[in-house]
């Protein structure tokens, strides 16, 4: 028999490629030995039906090896133990149980000890345990020295297949991760104050994790999960990822803001859920064709999504969506190719194609996330000078109304003033003036009458100018320069003066005007003992004895009916708020006026 | 040869006199003072001018030194100010006193920097005018209530400011540094703001009523020194007059 002659006799120091032999197989408890040509595939074989095989692979060495050999296994699995001339090699699982661990990922060296190959014939045996639907078998054996066999053939095959999925691991987790780091910080704040993250970045960051997962997959040979369950969720990690990136891509065309593209968000997540219930039936129902056929539709689908997509790109081409429709094109290429002989030639031993494709979208992706990033950051740059700009525009707004304000109280505090000038110049200089004339043109006023009057008006006047400088409220400052002008008055008509003014608090509600008509309520009665009461002395008094200020004017003259208060004394008391008492009796008259 | 009329003790007996220079652009406000001049036994009448530049004219050519100097502030073709300066600059024993209608702050507080030694009403009456000015020439010197508030309020900033007048440089125009008001100054001025009389103040301190004067006559130099070594510094802070030393 061919499958079970020997490999013809090989010199020393050559690798021996095995691939024929014999295989026994058990299938529900039902043996069957046939020979066989490696590779072997399990499940095209088998339909999906677990069970154990046997692998037996005779060969002829001229002379025993000198050097150390080994065995290089490309892929076999799930689980395995190896053996030569009989004796155990070398375990891999276990395999009195089934759907654990698939050692079937990564290729497989074992060396050989000394002295146990010797010349003549030989054999290889190899058991394995295959689960349903795992891609279990056994690819074609070299066996050989260990130079070349360990160092060309398996060292390289490692590093394709463990090596590469490491990397593509982590550059797949630090795409995703910035990503997700970008979705969480970048906060748009839309027009109505609630935060809007960009779904690209989301997206971009899901896409990434699911694909890491999913070709991390490539070095657990232990998975956490019992086979099915972990079967469905390494499917599901592969929709998700495609699905992810469909509604990059969906994001990226803008599709979301176009009515009319917006229903295909739910074909995009049927993908998911599809591929959740198709792996789950061809898994646990050990029935491949569910997902196989489920594949196809979806090929179909992201075909049809991708070339969307794609005509997009070409009617607004830039240089993000160019790069991303190139690698979706080429993913789904490669996508077609690997769900064309995985999934359905009997070729073992070969892996996805994708896994390498999608670095280039990974890339993509990448770049397209950064520089829109970029932009959000200039953009966002721009606001702040545009909102620095407004702040300065607002403060320099605000100033220039401050100096209008400033500039209308200043106005109207001068009208203010202008007023009470001229309020003061119509009651006081003015009327003495026109009653000075009178007096002069009626011919019976004496000269000394008209000097008084004249006398009272310069007084007047006088103390108008004062008061411009006294302090609101000061109403000491306010006796002293009535009495600075006042006095030589007072001594020309002979009456001493008595200056009894304690130091007195300032009267918070006088104002300049409220001054004012202090000065001239004292200045009326002083001006009354002047005029009408013959007196001696004046004494003037000024104190707050229990913090609330009262002046006196207390003269010695002959008196008045102080039941007949002189209206406009009156009516300047009420004005400023002040009480004004009068007694009067000959010899004493006191004027009180007091701040309580 | 300038020869200062008022050369002391004449002859035992002799009142002394002084002569009096009169700015004022009225006329009829010249004949007033020249006229109340003539009556007082213890003045004569040196002189008018009618504006700035004739007094400024009647400076520069006087044979005689003006004892005192009685100067309106609105003249026609100036300031009264700069006939002060210009007499106090050129005839240290000089007393100017400024004419005022209403003694009002500002206008007597400027004449006292540039170099007044007081003033007197407009509408004072004529043995007024003569008594005011030979009291001030035996010492005295008025000062109003509002003046003597104003100068403790300018003071009262000055320390708060840290006194630029001490941080001047030493070397001022001359020795007579400025100090701030001493103690006593300070009360009498304070009594004067608050509206009490020269005697009085002597009564409540137990002072005379000549130290009383002596003390505001003080505070009057003080104030023009005051106001010539703030300009000094003012000068050497902008550069203007190089440091000496």
């Amino acid at each position: 028999m061919a499958g079970a002659a020997p490999v013809g006799a090989a010199t020393a120091e050559t690798p021996i490629e095995l691939r024929r032999g014999t295989v026994t197989t058990t299938i529900d408890g039902v043996t069957e030995k046939a020979p066989v040509e490696l590779s072997y595939h399990w499940d095209r074989q088998h339909a999906g039906r677990p069970g154990f095989a046997e692998f037996d692979l005779p060969f002829t060495l001229a002379a025993e090896p000198a050097t150390p050999w080994g065995i290089f296994i490309p892929r076999a699995g799930n689980v395995l133990e190896v053996r030569l001339d009989g004796a155990l090699l070398q375990v891999y699982g276990d395999l009195a149980r089934g759907n654990g661990a698939d050692y079937a990922k990564a290729p497989i060296y074992v060396p050989v000890p000394g002295h146990l190959l010797k010349a003549g014939d030989n054999r290889l045996q190899i058991r394995i345990r295959a689960d349903s639907a795992r891609r279990a078998g056994l690819s074609g054996v070299t066996i050989g020295p260990a130079t070349p066999v360990r160092t060309e053939l398996f060292e390289g095959a490692y590093a394709w297949r463990f090596t590469g999925s490491v990397l593509l691991t982590a550059f797949s987790l630090i795409v995703g991760g910035i990503a997700l780091a970008l979705w969480l910080t970048q906060v748009d704040a839309g027009a109505l104050g609630s935060g809007r993250r960009d779904g690209v970045y989301f997206w971009a960051a899901l896409a990434e994790f699911c694909w890491a997962l999913r070709v991390a997959d490539g070095v657990i040979a232990e998975p956490p999960l019992p086979w099915p369950a972990w079967g469905v969720l390494m499917a599901a990690c592969y929709a998700g990822w495609a699905a992810s990136a469909m509604m990059f891509c969906y994001h990226l065309a803008n599709w979301e803001s176009s009515a009319r593209m917006r229903w295909l968000r739910w074909p995009v997540a049927s993908v998911v859920a599809g591929t959740v219930a198709a792996s789950t039936m061809a898994l646990y129902r050990q029935e491949p064709h569910w997902l196989t056929g489920w594949l196809a539709a979806e090929i179909v689908f992201i075909a049809l999504f991708v070339g969307a997509f794609a005509v997009a790109t070409v009617r607004q081409p830039n240089t993000g969506r160019l790069l991303v429709a190139a690698a979706a094109l080429v993913t789904l290429g490669f996508g077609t190719r690997d769900w064309l002989v995985i999934r359905l030639s009997d070729a073992y031993g070969e892996t996805t194609w994708v896994r390498y494709s999608s670095v280039f979208f990974g890339i993509a992706l990448l770049l397209i996330v950064l520089q829109r990033f970029r932009a959000a950051t200039i953009e966002a740059r721009g606001w702040v000078a545009t909102l620095a700009e407004r702040v300065a525009q607002r403060e320099r707004e605000l100033a220039s109304t401050f100096a209008a304000l400033e500039q209308v109280a200043r106005d109207q505090a001068r009208t203010h003033e202008r007023e009470r000038i001229l309020r003061d110049m119509h009651d006081g200089v003015g009327s003495h003036i026109s009653s000075a004339i009178r007096q002069l043109q009626s011919g019976q006023a004496s000269s000394d009458e008209l000097l008084r009057t004249l006398r009272d008006s310069l007084d007047k006047l006088k103390l108008s100018i004062d008061s411009i400088h006294l302090p609101p409220g000061d109403v000491g400052a306010l006796l002293a320069a009535l009495r600075y002008r006042l006095e030589p008055r007072l001594a020309a008509a002979g009456i001493l003066l008595e200056w009894a003014v304690d130091e007195v608090p300032t009267v918070k509600r006088l104002d300049a005007q409220g001054m004012r008509q202090l000065q001239f309520l004292l200045f009326e009665a002083i001006s009354n003992v002047l005029q009408h009461a013959h007196a001696k002395s004046l004494r003037i008094e000024a104190d707050a004895p229990a913090g609330a200020v009262h002046l006196r004017v207390i003269d010695d003259g002959q008196g008045f009916d102080a039941s007949r208060v002189p209206r406009a004394l009156l009516e300047r008391a009420a004005t400023v708020g002040v009480q004004l008492a009068l007694e009067s009796r000959p010899g004493r008259t006191v004027v009180q006026l007091g701040f309580g | 040869m300038l020869t200062p009329m008022n050369i002391e003790a004449l002859d035992a007996g002799t009142t002394r006199r002084w002569g009096v220079l009169v700015v004022e652009d009225d006329s009829r406000a010249r004949a007033f003072f020249e006229a109340s001049v003539q009556r007082s036994p213890s003045l004569f009448w040196l002189g008018s001018a009618g504006t700035v530049n004739e007094a400024l004219a009647w400076l520069a050519q006087t044979a005689t030194i003006p004892d005192v100097l009685l100067v309106d502030l609105g003249m026609p073709d100036g300031s009264g100010l700069d006939v002060i300066r210009e007499a106090v600059a050129r005839f240290p024993g000089c007393e100017p006193l400024v004419i005022s209608v209403f003694g009002d702050e500002e206008n007597v507080l400027s004449s006292i920097e540039a170099g007044a030694v007081g003033y007197i009403h407009k509408d004072a009456a004529p043995e007024d005018i003569a008594q005011t000015i030979v009291e001030m020439k035996a010492g005295a010197s008025p000062i109003s209530p509002m003046i003597a508030r104003r100068v403790l309020a300018k003071y009262r900033s000055l320390q708060l400011a840290g006194t630029p007048a001490a941080a001047a440089p030493e070397a001022a125009a001359d020795n007579a540094a400025p100090s701030l008001l001493s103690a006593r100054e300070h009360e009498v001025l304070t009594l004067i703001a608050r509206g009490f009389s020269y005697a009085e103040i002597a009564r409540l301190k137990g002072l005379s009523v000549h130290t009383v004067q002596t003390h505001i006559k003080n505070l009057y130099g003080k104030l023009a020194v005051h106001s010539k070594s703030e300009a000094v510094f003012e000068a050497t802070r902008l550069g203007l007059l190089s440091h000496p030393g």
